[in-house]
């Protein structure tokens, strides 16, 4: 396993080189430049060339692009335009909070999207399959934007109950950030949420059909041993895929709820990044979220293997 | 001419429209501001991230937010854009409005403890002169000379009346630094100043803190706060900048009470707001002039009949209307009413509603249905409206209008070519609040946003343009922009649409606290 995945880190390295050899590029043919959004509307020209100077955005493309790649290979992704900080510092600052925001929001979808599932599935057709199933329908239909600001109005300003925004990291205080990481988590999960429980519904009748599953119901073995040990280890291979995408959509998603509850994380960096073009940030966050999805990938790959002992790991079934 | 005695001075800059107010005897004998109570922590909610704090750098209105309590220049403005004096006790200006003298004032510490003297002035200027965003207002300086520690002399190539309106401008300020902080590079500035309040921390994308400098000692010659200057004192412990930028989730903030203020209130929140007896509004009338430009370089608008037939066929109100949810005003000038350079010379082109005479100039005009490009973005809401409102309108007298719309950094660039477009859409603010000349420079050269063919503007507009920074008279220069401006109307150069506020709010235990072009924290205090 060991070897199988240092395989597979190694095969990352000239993927992250072509993403970002892409990212640079498109960056750059995209209209819209650093020094012109600095400098605002209607600046004297000669005063954004010289902020264009002053900003190193005089260099050719190539010679931008060779700075780029060294500078890259030392570790060195630059420093940012609009932060005048280096970006290894600053996407280094942010991803805790966005992990551990997308981590939270991992877990309540992971706990009530399974559960969710399963009991629809277990009482199919009865009124809590139709609760759950609607439930479900609406999480996945409800944007994340909408349903923040609708959860700031609920518990912030009529119960009280939460902060409207900030960020507590919860090494300081754990309280506080369970109190600011609540919300921009459940409005990450909800939709999330209902995509697993359809998920797992679907995929759980799916295998309360299968033989062995009544074979075990006549063995005698109880209905909850059957579920858990039974059901729910097959249950689990096509999730265990989808959690995957989901915790990639969770990671990309904190671009909208990180801007909504004042969160410095990653998705505000990176969306803030782009409205400014500020491009050795684009570049390294970028390289940070593909980095982040491949680690991803990779685990995801494990744990397949570890749920269904069919596939081999090293890629023979 | 060279002024000494402060009564001749304020009389000679006044003839020179420059009302460096200094308040003197009389300021002395009214009461000063006292700080009705002294503690806290004042949050305060802002709607733009601070991109840096460097201040020689950068012209976002976010940074100003917080490093103009940070900070204090030679001579800011005051609430009527006027120069005011600042760090600078007196000016001299000699007769020909070559060399201008500043003497500093004295007891004035940075927040490191260090003395100010003329040798942080002059390391100030020269390090705006090398990384400084607006550094070409500079460009006239021939000499910058310290001939003792609280004399600063200035002598400029050629004569300029309006200098000091230039280094007054508090759009890019020429903030004062600590000398041994002038080599440090562009967006590297440490945050050491002279004013009531000194940085403490700055987590991007989240907050900013600052507290209040011990040693600071107010401006006595004021009785209280003048625009970015006047008598200040720094009432609260803390202040600290969060960054909301979601408007619902800023003022959700507010009525709960987790922040004091909110930078700005939109529309829709201000009716609710009104009615809470913990959250008080202001208002700042003049804020955001609403702006269009042609580009002229380019077919159907190089055309000037053309153009007049376009600002014919503009109905203001509908645009206004649609682009402020009804929070506007009209406003027949590229000044605000009140200001020294306000005029509504040429007005009488402004929101014509006239379809029968847009349709006689495109008749005239030899136009065959060539489409009509208004650029615009959807990141500002009011902007993309009013390029929707004004397609309509342009399509109901047969003109072939067609929206362009990409993101705001996009669309800005494409603005600063001559090609692909034919109206962008964009607003005003500090610039265009600061009067005179410098509210016209983006339609003179070499700035020219209406993009005219070999960058060079119209000759007659250029003209009038450089008789306000010549004129040696606030009666010249007031007369010189009343002809620019109607020049500006009748070639179409840019078509202002209309006036919005600024609407901000503070709970209602919050002492002292008016809007202004930046939020100011000084004088402001809460009640428990």
């Amino acid at each position: 396993m060991g070897r199988y995945a240092t395989k597979r880190l190694l095969q990352a390295i000239p993927i992250l080189a072509l993403v970002s050899l892409i990212s640079f590029g498109i960056m750059k043919l995209v209209p819209g430049d650093p020094a012109t959004v600095m400098a605002g509307p209607g600046a004297n020209p000669a005063d954004v060339e010289n902020l264009r100077r002053t900003l190193g955005l005089d260099k050719p493309f190539l010679s931008q692009l060779v700075i780029f790649y060294v500078n890259l290979v030392q570790g060195d992704l630059g420093r940012s335009l609009m932060l005048g900080t280096p970006v290894t510092d600053a996407v280094i600052e942010r991803t805790p909070a966005t992990l551990a925001i997308a981590a939270y929001a991992m877990g309540l979808t992971v706990f009530f999207g399974l559960l969710a599932g399963v009991v629809a599935a277990l009482r199919q057709n009865t009124w809590v399959d139709q609760i759950v199933s609607s439930i479900a329908l609406i999480g996945v239909s409800l944007p994340n934007f909408w349903l923040g600001l609708v959860m700031i109005v609920l518990f912030s300003v009529q119960l009280g109950w939460l902060p409207t925004g900030g960020y507590v990291e919860f090494r300081t205080d754990p309280v506080g950030w369970l109190r600011t990481a609540t919300m921009p988590a459940l409005s990450l999960a909800l939709l999330q949420i209902g995509l697993l429980a359809r998920i797992t519904r679907s995929t759980m009748l799916e295998v309360l059909r299968q033989d062995y599953i009544r074979t075990a119901r006549a063995k005698g073995i109880s209905e909850f041993r059957v579920i858990m040990r039974h059901a729910m280890a097959n249950v689990m291979i096509p999730v265990v895929t989808v959690i995957g995408i989901i915790l990639s959509v969770l990671i990309s998603g904190s671009v909208v709820v990180e801007t909504i509850f004042a969160i410095p994380g990653i998705g505000s960096l990176l969306g803030n990044a782009i409205l400014r073009r500020d491009y050795p940030l684009i570049q390294g966050g970028l390289l940070f979220v593909a980095t982040s999805l491949m680690v991803l990938n990779i685990l995801i790959d494990l744990l397949y293997a570890y749920f269904d002992p069919r596939v081999r790991i090293d890629g023979s079934a | 001419m060279t002024t000494t005695g402060l009564g001749l001075r304020t009389a000679a800059l006044a003839g020179t429209a420059m009302l460096l107010l200094t308040a003197t005897a009389s300021a002395q004998q009214a009461q000063q501001f006292r700080c009705p109570r002294v503690g806290g922590d004042l949050i305060f909610g802002l709607e733009a991230r601070v991109p840096m704090l460097d201040q020689h750098v950068t012209p976002a209105g976010a940074t100003r937010n917080v490093t103009m309590n940070i900070f204090d220049t030679l001579v800011t403005r005051d609430e009527n854009m006027n120069p005011l004096l600042n760090l600078a006790q007196s000016v001299d200006i000699s007769p020909d409005f070559k060399v201008y003298t500043f003497r500093i004032r004295e007891g004035v510490t940075f927040h490191n403890g260090k003395t100010l003297t003329s040798a942080d002035v002059l390391a100030s200027f020269q390090r705006y002169q090398r990384v400084g965003f607006d550094r070409s207002i500079l460009d006239v300086v021939d000499s910058m000379a310290t001939p003792d520690a609280n004399t600063f002399v200035v002598t400029l190539k050629e004569s300029r009346p309006t200098f000091m309106e230039a280094v007054s401008s508090f759009t890019v300020p020429i903030v004062i630094i600590p000398s041994e902080n002038a080599n440090a590079p562009a967006q590297q500035l440490p945050m050491v100043g002279t004013g009531p309040f000194q940085f403490v921390e700055f987590v991007a994308d989240s907050h900013i803190r600052i507290r209040r400098y011990e040693n600071y000692r107010p401006d006595t010659r004021y009785t209280g706060l003048r625009g970015f200057g006047g008598y200040r004192q720094a009432c609260v412990d803390t202040v600290t900048f969060r960054m909301l930028t979601e408007a619902g989730a800023r003022t959700a903030a507010l009525e709960t009470g987790e922040i004091h203020g909110s930078e700005d209130v939109p529309t829709a929140s201000q009716r609710r707001l009104a009615g809470n007896p913990n959250i008080r509004l202001s208002r700042l009338e003049n804020f955001w002039l609403h702006i269009t430009y042609p580009n002229v370089s380019v077919p159907p608008t190089d055309n000037l009949l053309v153009r007049q037939a376009i600002q014919a066929a503009m109905n203001m109100e509908e645009i206004m209307e649609a682009s402020s949810d009804g929070a506007y005003r009209l406003n027949p000038s590229f000044q605000f009413p009140g200001q020294a350079y306000y005029t509504d010379a040429g007005g009488n082109l402004y929101n014509q509603r006239n379809q029968a005479r847009a349709r006689e100039l495109l008749a005239r005009s030899g136009y065959r249905g060539e489409r009509v490009q208004l650029l615009t973005n959807r990141e500002y809401p009011s902007m993309y409206n009013a390029a929707l409102v004004m397609s309509e309108q342009l399509k109901a007298v047969g003109i072939n209008a067609e929206l362009l719309v990409l993101d705001w950094p996009a669309a800005l660039q494409l603005s600063t070519t001559n090609a692909g477009w034919n109206f962008f859409f964009t607003g005003w603010t500090s610039v265009f609040a600061q009067g005179g000349a410098q509210s016209l420079r983006n339609l003179a050269n070499p700035a020219n946003v209406h993009k005219p063919p070999n960058n060079q503007t119209d000759p007659e507009f250029q003209q009038h343009f450089n008789a306000i920074a010549s004129g040696t008279t606030l009666d010249e220069r007031r007369a010189a922009f009343a002809r620019a401006q109607a020049r500006a109307f009748d070639q179409v150069l840019a078509i202002p649409m209309g006036v919005m506020p600024k609407v901000q709010a503070v709970r209602a235990n919050v002492e002292g606290f008016e809007p202004y072009f930046a939020v100011r924290v000084s004088n402001v205090s809460i009640r428990p």
